[in-house]
C-alpha cells in the first residue's frame, strides 16, 4: 500500500482533526433535538384522542421507512422552496434529528410498555396521583431498558454524520473526500476517517455498556 | 338498619360479549370478613377488581359506605364519577394481589411510606414511624432497607400487606394472596391475614383456593360461578352442607385435588 | 395484524402514487426514478446474500469453541459495525486499489453494504443462539451427536426463527442504506431522485413519490419478515 506519513501529518490530520469537531458538534446537537423530539412524538402516538394518535404513528412509521439520505435531501432542496434558508449544516442537523425522533419514540414507548401492568395497579390502589405514579414509579423503572437504547442511539448518529458530506457539511468525511480530490490522494484521509469513527464507537459502546450497568445497579436492585 | 359497607347493586361488567358479572348483587357489612370461592373464570378476580376502580362497570352502582363509587350525586341525578370522586371514595380501600406488585425499585420502607405521604398528606416522620410499626406488624422489621428482590415470595407479599394497611384503609382485597407462593410460606401470609381478620375493624373481601383457611377465618363464604352468587353462608354451613350441585362438585374437586 | 394493515395501506398508497404519476406529468421524472429503483433492487437483493451468509458465518464463529476462530468473528464484527458505512464504501472504491484490488462500483457497494451489515446480523443469530434453552444442547449430547452436528441439526435451526425479526428489521435497514451507493458513481432511486430534482425542480413530487417507493419496500420486508416467523413457529406453539 501506499502511504505517505509526512503528507498525513501535514495536510490530512490537522485538516480532519478541524472537521472532527463538526462531526462531534452535529451528533451532539442532533442527538439533543432527537431526544426531545422523541418524547414529543410518542406522546402524541399514546393520545388518547384516536386522530392524532394514527397520525403519529404513521408519520413515524414513514420516517422509519425511508432512508436519512434521501431525508436529508429532501430538506435540503425544499425548504428554500418555501423560503426557509438554512445553512446546510442546520438542514443536515435537522434532517438526523427528525429521523430520529421517529426511532427514540419507539425507545420510550417500549421503555414505558416494559413496566408490568401490575405496577400501575399497585399505584392506582394506593391512590397515587397520575403525576406522582409517572414521575416515582413508572419513570424510574423504565429507565434502565431506555438509557442504553439511546446511547446506542447516540452511537448510531455519530455514524450517521458522514451523510451530511452529500450537502457538502465539513465533517469528517466531506474533508476527506476534500484532500482526495485536491491530492488525488484518497488512502491517507479515508483510512483515518475510518479509524476515526472505529475508535470513537468503540469507545462510546463500552461507555454506553458502564451506563447500563450502572442504571441497573442503581435503579433496579 | 345500618348502610353495608360495600354494596354492589345490578352491577354488570362485559369484556366484549363475555358477561363476566351479570347483574351482581351483594353486599358485605362493616367489619365483615367474606370469602369469595369459585371455579377459574368465575369473576371473582373481577369483582375486587372493580371494587379498586381497576376496571370500569358497564351497568349498576357500587355503593361504599353509602356513598356511590362508580357513579356520583348532581342535580340531574346520578351521573358517571368523576377522577376527584372516585380519588376520594378509593382512598378507603386496599389491595393485596396475587404477585404483590412491590415497586422493584424502592426498599420494603419506602414502599410502605411513598403512597401515605404523597396520597394521605403524611410527614415523613410520621410514615416511617407508622410503616415500622406495620412491617413490625407483619414480622418484617428487620427487612425494612432491603429490596423485592431481596425477600422471599412470603416476605414480598407480606410487605405487600403492610403496604396496604400503612394507606388506612377500611376495607381490604386480597385477590388468591397466596397462589403464587411456594407451599413452604403460605404459613406465614396466612397467619397475617388471620390476625386481621380477628381485629374486625376492617371490612375484609378475600378470594382464595384455601378452603381450610376460608372455613377458618370467614364470616360469610360466597360461592360465585358464571358472574353470579349461587350460593352463600355461615362456612360451616356452606363446606358441610352444600346445597347447590354446582357447588358440591367444585368442593369435591377441590378436596380431591389435595 | 398491524403488519397486514400497514401492508395493505403500503400497497393503496403505491399503487394511487403509480396512477396518479402514470397520468400526470410526473411521468416526465417515473422513468428515470424507476431505474433508480432497479438499481436499488438490484444491490438489495446481491447485498441481502452476503448479509445473511456473514450474519451466519461470523455470528456462529463468535460463539465457536476454537479460539482464533472466535477472535476472527469479534475482530469482523467490531471493525464493521464501528466504522461507518459511507466511509467504507469509499475505502472499498477509492483506496482498495492501491492494494491492487480495484472494484466495479457494484462489487464496492455490495461488499460494503453486506460486510457492514453482517457483522450486525452477527449479533443477531450470535443473540438467537445464545437464546436456544441450554438443554437442547445437552440433549443432543445425551444421544451422543458430534458438537458440530448437534450445532448445525439441534441448535441452528430453533436459533433461526427467533433471529427472523432481528434479521428483517436489519435488511430494512440495509436496504435503507443503498441509499448512499451514490458515494460509489451507482445511480439509485435517491440520486437519480437528486439529478431528476435539478433538472425539473419539482422537488415535492420526486421525492415524495421516491420516498413511497422505499417506504413500500420497507413495509414489503415487514411483512414477508412476519409472514416468515409466523410459518416457522406455527407448530413450536406451546400445548396449555
Ligand atoms: N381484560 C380482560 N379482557 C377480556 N376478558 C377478561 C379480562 N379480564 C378477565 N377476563 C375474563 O373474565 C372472566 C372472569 O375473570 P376473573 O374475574 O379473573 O376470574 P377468576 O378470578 O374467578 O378466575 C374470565 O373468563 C376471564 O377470561
Ligand atoms: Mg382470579
Amino acid at each position: 500500500m501506499d502511504w505517505q506519513w509526512d503528507f498525513t501529518f501535514e495536510v490530512v490530520l490537522p485538516r480532519l482533526w478541524e472537521a472532527a469537531g463538526i462531526t462531534v458538534y452535529a451528533t451532539v446537537v442532533s442527538f439533543a433535538f432527537a431526544l426531545v423530539g422523541g418524547l414529543i412524538l410518542m406522546l402524541l402516538k399514546m393520545s388518547s384522542f384516536k386522530p392524532v394518535s394514527f397520525v403519529a404513528s404513521e408519520v413515524i412509521e414513514f420516517i422509519r421507512g425511508t432512508p436519512l439520505l434521501i431525508q436529508i435531501f429532501f430538506l435540503f432542496f425544499v425548504l428554500p422552496q418555501v423560503n426557509i434558508t438554512l445553512p446546510p449544516l442546520t438542514t443536515g442537523i435537522l434532517a438526523i434529528a427528525i429521523y430520529n425522533s421517529a426511532l427514540t419514540a419507539e425507545v420510550y414507548r417500549a421503555g414505558l410498555q416494559a413496566v408490568p401492568r401490575g405496577q400501575w395497579e399497585a399505584a392506582i390502589a394506593l391512590n397515587l396521583s397520575t403525576y406522582r405514579t409517572f414521575r416515582k414509579i413508572i419513570i424510574p423503572q423504565s429507565l434502565p431498558p431506555i438509557i442504553p437504547a439511546l446511547g446506542n442511539y447516540l452511537v448510531a448518529i455519530f455514524k450517521e454524520t458522514p451523510l451530511l458530506s452529500f450537502v457538502a457539511v465539513g465533517e469528517i468525511m466531506h474533508a476527506s473526500k476534500l484532500i482526495g480530490s485536491e491530492y488525488y490522494r484518497f488512502n491517507e484521509a479515508v483510512t483515518l476517517a475510518g479509524i476515526f469513527f472505529l475508535v470513537m464507537s468503540l469507545v462510546a459502546a463500552a461507555l454506553v455498556r458502564a451506563t447500563e450497568n450502572y442504571v441497573k445497579r442503581s435503579i433496579l436492585h | 338498619m345500618t348502610e353495608p359497607k360495600i354494596r354492589f347493586d345490578k352491577v354488570s361488567k362485559r369484556y366484549g360479549s363475555l358477561t363476566v358479572l351479570d347483574r351482581l348483587d351483594f353486599e358485605v357489612d362493616e367489619g365483615e370478613v367474606v370469602t369469595i370461592i369459585g371455579p377459574s373464570g368465575s369473576g371473582k378476580t373481577t369483582v375486587l377488581r372493580v371494587l379498586m376502580t381497576l376496571e370500569g362497570v358497564q351497568d349498576g352502582v357500587i355503593w361504599v359506605s353509602g356513598e356511590p363509587l362508580n357513579k356520583m350525586q348532581s342535580k340531574n341525578g346520578m351521573v358517571p364519577a368523576n377522577k376527584a370522586h372516585i380519588r376520594r371514595i378509593r382512598s378507603r380501600i386496599g389491595m393485596v394481589f396475587q404477585n404483590f406488585n412491590l415497586f422493584p425499585h424502592m426498599t420494603a420502607l419506602d414502599n410502605c411510606i411513598e403512597a401515605p405521604i404523597q396520597s394521605l398528606g403524611l410527614s415523613k416522620a410520621e410514615a416511617v414511624e407508622r410503616a415500622e410499626e406495620l412491617l413490625a406488624m407483619v414480622g418484617l422489621a428487620e427487612k425494612r432497607d432491603q429490596y423485592p428482590s431481596q425477600l422471599s415470595g412470603g416476605q414480598q407479599q407480606r410487605v405487600a400487606i403492610a403496604r396496604a394497611l400503612a394507606m388506612r384503609p377500611e376495607i381490604i382485597l386480597f385477590d388468591e394472596p397466596t397462589s403464587a407462593l411456594d407451599p413452604e410460606m403460605v404459613g406465614e401470609v396466612l397467619s397475617v391475614i388471620r390476625a386481621l381478620a380477628a381485629e374486625h375493624s376492617y371490612t375484609i373481601l378475600l378470594v382464595t383456593h384455601q378452603m381450610g383457611f376460608a372455613r377458618e377465618i370467614s364470616d360469610r363464604v360466597c360461592f360465585f360461578d358464571g358472574g353470579k352468587i349461587v350460593e352463600q353462608g355461615l362456612p360451616n354451613e356452606l363446606f358441610g352442607n352444600p346445597q347447590n350441585s354446582r357447588l358440591q362438585q367444585f368442593l369435591s374437586k377441590v378436596l380431591e385435588a389435595r | 395484524m398491524n403488519v397486514r394493515y400497514s401492508a395493505i395501506a403500503a400497497l393503496i398508497a403505491f399503487l394511487l402514487g403509480l396512477a396518479v404519476a402514470t397520468f400526470s406529468e410526473l411521468r416526465i421524472f417515473l422513468p428515470a426514478l424507476l431505474r433508480g429503483a432497479a438499481v436499488t433492487i438490484e444491490i438489495s437483493i446481491l447485498s441481502a446474500i452476503l448479509f445473511f451468509s456473514m450474519s451466519f458465518i461470523a455470528g456462529i464463529g463468535r460463539l465457536n469453541s476454537i479460539r482464533p476462530i472466535r477472535w476472527i468473528s469479534t475482530i469482523y464484527i467490531e471493525v464493521f459495525r464501528g466504522t461507518s458505512l459511507l466511509v467504507i464504501l469509499f475505502w472499498f472504491f477509492f483506496v482498495l486499489p492501491s492494494f491492487g484490488v480495484v472494484l466495479s462500483p457494484t462489487q464496492a457497494a455490495v461488499l460494503g453494504l453486506g460486510l457492514n451489515f453482517g457483522a450486525y446480523g452477527a449479533e443477531v443469530v450470535r443473540g438467537a443462539i445464545t437464546a436456544v434453552p441450554k438443554g437442547q444442547k445437552e440433549a443432543s449430547a445425551a444421544l451422543n451427536l458430534p458438537d458440530w452436528k448437534s450445532t448445525l441439526r439441534i441448535v441452528i435451526p430453533q436459533a433461526i426463527p427467533i433471529a427472523i425479526p432481528g434479521l428483517s428489521n436489519l435488511t430494512i435497514e440495509m436496504i435503507k442504506a443503498t441509499a448512499l451507493v451514490s458515494a460509489v458513481t451507482l445511480v439509485d432511486i435517491t440520486f437519480a431522485s437528486v439529478q431528476q430534482n435539478q433538472i425539473h425542480y419539482r422537488t415535492l413530487d420526486i421525492f415524495i413519490v421516491a420516498m413511497v417507493i422505499y417506504y413500500c419496500f420497507s413495509q414489503l420486508i415487514r411483512f414477508g419478515g412476519a409472514i416468515l416467523e409466523a410459518r416457522m413457529t406455527r407448530h413450536l406453539a406451546r400445548p396449555h
